[in-house]
């Protein structure tokens, strides 16, 4: 109780000393609406809002100021994707899929404005929550990672890659890890880690010091969409008028326990490496229906249906946050642009990182919650306006700012060019449905895969035990081997098999 | 989800580039050291700490996979329907119009960005996708990548080396005219047709307005890199905000 308590003195002081600064203000408002934005139109993504962000601020500001941006846009985007769920059932972004299921039909019954105030209640108190894991478990992991060393770190990683893979494949499961695997090789391209061997730079000097992350996002994220969204046929969207927005009370309280338990599954799914929001309210979703007593309203208007999704994928935004924080290994793909920006700015997260970094972080995180909250409550008419943009008309504009954002990260027209061989290959991934995800967790994490499995084999003398005599390598290793071996058909219909026995 | 077997022709064509990718980056992996590494004739480093082995295990794995996805794409039926268009589940109609857009992108990005003026060049390719893709007619498509083709193609071919990408050059001028050009064959055709809405009448603007009031916010207030300062508007805008109103702010 000690702890919890030294975590709300230091998270106190760290709060008050954000609110009491105009700066903060300046950086939030816009960034949250610009994040909700983003969110609401689709074909644009959290991902996208934060990566152009990191763009922008680039290491030329304070990071406390970049950070307030880049989260707010983060908290923002992620819950602005349930406008066009609820109104349209056009998912704004990948994370509000589950939602458009019980949203939707909800506006189709004339409740779209009740359906709305209590997603942003919801979403609001989701972020809470995983804010408050997230102050929690971060410390508890950290004292963890300190004796997490290279062996766990490289299956760790190794983990995050095939996870990913695995969730976010919406074919194959093979097509996943694939993905995955050119993620990790382009995370090979230039000087290797250890013994400065140039690898795959083809004598060019700009693949000496490697892929950069943030035009690697931007091409990963902004290019297909902006390709996929210009291609495909237009149709302006009507969305429909809204009475009172505000949520009652009473109903907020009697669905707490919804809230609250799909607030602990988003912040637990968040946690795991590279898996990410959507992932979060498919599950929710899944667990809400199979928990319901009236489960067979989900799909229907169910309110807890709607409940259950966006709580948890605004909860996944705290849990995301653990991982990247303890080990350097992003939970979703916005966190991986987070990521991007936390190294632009010399921060490695890990064990060494500065408490007043976390400190700060979850301290933007509440803000940015609230201002959402109140945004979400007071302009969401606004945001119901903009839904009647058209693509082709914000498309070209986000052309614009993805490419003055690459360019001025560092590596100029290089970085360019890298973008849109980046965009044109996971374009071609999108049609032939290949996550793209993977693919920038594999790029992130493949340097760190890299050297730590070189390292673990260095100490031991090429001894490949050592990835399975420590406790912890042993367990990773474990989930990793079960991880491929239960996408082998024969072994999936085997133990298939075995389950329906049992279940008889 | 696209029919199963359109999907299958599909993984069968990748498949194949995957397995040729994979071979290739085996074979330059060869290029890096792996058993008996010297440097100066002493040994460096043994084959487990080579900068070849986490390379050779990922293309391995991609190789493996790559048989592995021919192998369900041809049980699937994939194999059979990989060479026709229809096939790989693309229609004529779709297949020039995501051939358009990836034009006006690469020329963008490969021909203007680093030798025109940003902020004529993002309103000419603005224009080109506002106008080309808004009402889906393919006349306009066409016409809008020949627009980008002509500037694009005379900036990257008058101007091609490196050295001459940020320096101040005729591009900027045939760019711009290209610009006011499509402008005008937009208006005519689409009052021609009877279909002068707000769109059409707003696309100069925001076409020139979007680019201007990004470069300036990066540039001046991001304090970031912007693409060619030397650029035929960019240089007067930062001329006129270092010496004009900047000393006016700080009451100079």
């Amino acid at each position: 109780m000690d702890f919890v308590l030294t975590q709300l003195a230091g998270f106190g002081s760290s709060f008050v000393w954000l609110i009491l600064d105009p700066i903060t203000y300046a950086y939030l408002i816009p960034a949250v609406f610009l994040g909700i934005v983003f969110g609401a139109l689709p074909g644009l993504t959290a991902t996208l809002a934060v990566t152009i962000l990191t763009g922008f601020f680039g290491n030329k500001f304070p990071l406390d100021q970049a950070l307030i941006a880049l989260i707010g846009a983060y908290v923002g985007a992620i819950y602005g994707g349930s406008y066009p769920s609820i109104l349209l059932n056009i998912p704004g972004t990948a994370a509000s899929a589950a939602t458009a299921m019980d949203g939707y039909p909800l506006t189709k019954a004339g409740k779209g404005a009740s359906a709305l105030g209590i997603t942003t209640t919801a979403s609001f108190i989701g972020t809470l929550f995983g804010t408050f894991c997230l102050l929690i478990f971060v410390w508890v992991l950290l004292l963890i990672s300190q004796n997490i060393a290279s062996p766990e770190k490289a299956l760790l990683a190794l983990f995050g890659i095939l996870l990913s893979g695995t969730l976010m494949s919406q074919d194959l499961v093979i097509k996943g890890w694939i993905s995955g695997l050119i993620g990790l090789a382009m995370a090979m391209v230039g000087l290797d880690p250890i013994l400065s061997e140039t690898r795959y730079t083809f004598d060019w000097s700009y693949l000496l010091s490697g892929f950069q992350v943030v035009p690697v996002l931007m091409g990963a994220f902004a290019i297909p969409q902006i390709m996929d969204g210009m291609r495909a046929a237009i149709h302006l969207a009507k969305a429909p008028k809204l009475q009172r927005i505000r949520p009652e009370v009473k109903e907020i309280t009697k669905r707490m326990p919804v809230i609250l338990r799909s607030g602990g599954i988003g912040t637990g799914v968040g946690a795991l490496p590279g898996v990410g929001e959507d992932v979060a309210g498919w599950v929710s979703y899944g667990v809400g229906k199979a928990a319901s007593k009236n489960s067979d309203e989900f799909g229907k208007g169910s309110v807890d249906g709607l409940i259950s999704a966006e709580a948890a994928n605004n909860a996944a935004i705290g849990g995301a946050l653990i991982p990247l924080l303890v080990l350097g290994i992003p939970g979703s793909p916005p966190a991986a642009a987070l990521l991007g920006a936390l190294k632009i700015n010399n921060v490695i997260p890990g064990p060494t990182i500065d408490p007043a970094v976390i400190m700060h972080v979850v301290a933007v995180l509440v803000l940015a919650s609230f201002t959402m909250f109140l945004m979400g409550l007071f302009t969401a008419r606004v945001f119901v306006t903009i839904l009647r943009i058209p693509k082709t008309i914000f498309l070209p504009v986000v052309m614009v700012l993805t490419t003055i954002g690459s360019f001025s990260v560092g590596g100029g027209i290089n970085d360019l060019f890298l973008m849109a061989g980046v965009g044109i290959v996971a374009y071609a991934m999108n049609a032939m449905h290949y996550p793209v995800a993977p693919l920038v967790i594999g790029v992130i994490l493949g340097g760190l895969f890299d050297e730590t499995f070189r390292r673990s084999l260095l100490i031991s003398d090429g001894d490949l035990s050592v990835f399975f005599t420590r406790p912890g390598a042993a367990i990773l290793l474990t989930l990793n081997i079960l991880l491929i071996i239960s996408q082998i058909p024969f072994l999936k219909n085997f133990f298939g098999q075995i389950f329906k026995r049992k279940n008889a | 989800m696209e029919d199963k077997t359109v999907l299958r022709a599909r993984d069968f064509w990748t498949s194949l580039v995957l397995m040729a990718t994979s071979i290739f980056f085996i074979y330059k992996t060869t290029d890096i050291p792996f058993f008996n590494t010297k440097s100066a004739g002493v040994d460096v480093a043994e084959w487990y700490n080579s900068a070849a082995l986490v390379p050779y295990g990922i293309f391995y794995a991609m190789l493996i996979l790559s048989v592995v996805l021919m192998f369900v794409s041809i049980k699937d039926g994939g194999a059979e329907r990989a060479l026709s268009l229809m096939g790989l589940g693309f229609t004529k109609d779709e297949a020039l119009r995501i051939t358009s857009v990836s034009a006006i992108l690469l020329l963008y990005i490969f021909g203007l960005v680093p030798r025109v003026d940003f902020i004529i060049g993002s309103a000419l390719m603005i224009t080109c996708l506002i106008w080309g893709f808004h009402k889906g007619d393919q006349k306009s498509m066409l016409i809008s990548v020949g627009a980008i083709a002509i500037a694009s193609l005379y900036a990257l071919i008058a101007h091609f080396p490196r050295s001459e990408w940020t320096k101040p050059h005729d591009d900027d001028w045939v760019t711009l005219l290209v610009f006011a050009a499509l402008s005008v064959v937009m208006f005519i055709k689409e009052r021609r047709a009877n279909a002068l809405d707000k769109i059409v009448k707003l696309t100069p603007v925001i076409s020139i307005l979007v680019p201007t009031i990004l470069v300036c916010a990066m540039a001046f207030g991001f304090r970031q890199n912007v693409p060619n300062r030397q650029g035929l508007i960019f240089s007067h805008i930062e001329y006129h905000y270092f010496v004009t109103i900047k000393p006016l702010w700080q009451g100079q």
